[in-house]
């Protein structure tokens, strides 16, 4: 550790240790799981970034998606980030979840993923070398060092327009809304 | 004076514990031919997770973590580490056989709670475990109980630094083999980290913890390393004169069941069970007999 960063540590002790203990699940819904193994293990070694793939999302800060978001996997992936206790990250990680990629025109797919989700950054690419998620990493602790990491806040402010959209894709959402909406979503639950 | 040990042992059982998780996982990734986390890691990891926000799942969700740690420091008590002994002179090696049963029982109060069917298979597995490694762990306890005619730790611990270690005297060195066997399914580490398999069953008993419980969880683990090496330093690498040396000696121990657990696979929970009924519990047994024989 640099010395310069005791002050640091010092005056936003929450905000360093969620820069340097980023506990990732990893939703690897299509494409995109052959590059996060050699991350996570002796090639590339994410760990000494602080970044230790846990098995639940309760346990889990940054939330990774890649590849292709097919609407039924869309539901497990508004679950899982649901389940998360903030703060929160998400990092879409391939082209896909970006605009649609090459599956623009695809029945089974959704186009953009910030629309149901709230996403904090991108890794274009089809697919993006395993680098570029050390790249997003440490473009991640700039947002976070710049209090921008606020993907979490929007989804709270704008939780009713994003549950609409969820609703949209995905017809009526079996469980209950994570934060309180307005009055028609209340009319529905009478 | 004795006030002072009693606050400062559990702290200093903590850092070290702290200490130990993070020097595994650099140690780890060493063997794995990584650069590995810095060695404060864990302490980042807490740091970040008690101000994270934690969901809860009912009242004995939030009681059974700290029923769990509340065992766990009081067993700290209770174990002499170099001249320090808080409480050691008015228990003895039966107590902390009692207490070190909090631990587990109450991470399995809290997990029912949780209501995740990943809690439920992994505390029966850690169950299952735990009837697997107490049968040897008994009989080793007796062994040494009959060897030096006490219950205290302490007198055991005088009794090796006016003798000899009781790893390397005669019959005695059975049940130490026995007790290094079966501590990697006390501390639950690999190849016996059938309770805790991330890959399996979502890290079973911690699948709904988050935030300060899943840190809570962690300080427990550390408690929990910090006991069982402990205790083995105590029975049978003969305490020590002063604490340093017997961090020393915690530490050799640590780093060679580490490797243990660098190099092996998981066992199913039946095949664990299996060479925990065979091999300790045989070396403990016969440890017991020839302790006996030579006594009476």
């Amino acid at each position: 550790m640099d010395r310069n960063q005791i002050t640091k540590w010092l005056k936003a002790p929450a905000k360093m240790a969620n820069k340097y203990s980023l506990h990732a699940v990893y939703f690897c819904t299509g494409c995109g799981i052959i590059e996060v193994p050699p991350v996570i293990t002796s090639r590339w070694d994410a760990e000494r970034f602080g970044v230790v793939p846990v098995a639940t999302p309760r346990q889990a800060n940054l939330f990774l998606i890649t590849g292709y978001v097919s609407v039924k996997t869309l539901r497990a992936i508004i679950r899982t980030y649901e389940q998360m206790p903030e703060p929160k990250y998400t990092v879409g990680f391939g082209s896909c979840p970006v605009n649609g990629g090459m599956y623009w025109d695809s029945y089974n797919t959704i186009k953009h993923l910030d629309k149901y989700i709230p996403i904090d950054g991108w890794i274009a690419g089809c697919m993006p070398r395993p680098e570029a998620i050390f790249i997003a990493v440490t473009h991640l602790w700039t947002l976070i060092d710049k209090d921008m990491a606020n993907a979490y806040i929007r989804y709270r402010k704008n939780y009713k327009s994003y549950r609409r959209n969820q609703e949209l894709a995905l017809g009526k959402l079996e469980w209950p809304p994570l934060f309180p909406v307005g009055d028609e979503s209340q009319g529905n639950e009478q | 004076m004795r006030i002072v040990e009693i606050i400062v042992s559990p702290l200093l059982a903590l850092v070290v514990g702290i200490f130990f998780l993070g020097l595994a996982r650099k140690i780890m990734a060493r063997i794995h031919w990584r650069y590995g986390p810095p060695l404060v890691q864990p302490l980042i990891d807490m740091i970040r997770l008690f101000y994270q926000k934690g969901v809860s799942h009912g009242r004995m969700f939030d009681l059974g973590i700290i029923l769990s740690l509340a065992g766990s420091i009081v067993v700290v008590l209770f174990l002499p580490f170099g001249q320090m002994c808080p409480l050691s002179s008015s228990g003895g090696l039966l107590v902390i056989l009692y207490m070190m049963l909090l631990a587990p029982l109450g991470l399995a109060l809290s997990g029912g709670q949780g209501g995740n069917p990943n809690i439920s298979i992994g505390i029966s597995r850690k169950l299952i475990l735990s009837l697997g490694y107490e049968a040897p762990l008994l009989l080793v306890l007796l062994a040494v109980m009959t060897r030096y005619k006490t219950i205290s730790i302490v007198e055991v611990v005088n009794a090796q630094q006016s003798t000899s270690w009781s790893i390397i005297s005669f019959p005695l060195f059975l049940s130490g083999l026995s007790y290094f066997l079966i501590l990697p399914a006390i501390l639950g580490i690999r190849p016996f980290d059938v309770s805790s398999a991330p890959q399996e069953i979502s890290s079973g008993p911690m699948a709904e913890y988050g935030g300060k419980y899943l840190a809570l969880a962690k300080i427990e683990h550390a408690f929990v390393l910090f006991i069982s090496i402990a205790l083995f330093v105590n029975l049978f690498l003969g305490g020590a004169a002063n604490i340093v040396s017997f961090f020393m000696k915690m530490l050799a121990v640590f780093v060679l069941g580490l490797c243990v657990n660098a190099v092996f696979p998981r066992f199913r929970t039946e095949q664990a069970v299996k060479y925990l009924w065979k091999w300790p519990t045989l070396l403990a047994f016969v440890g017991l007999i020839i302790t006996i024989a030579i006594r009476s």
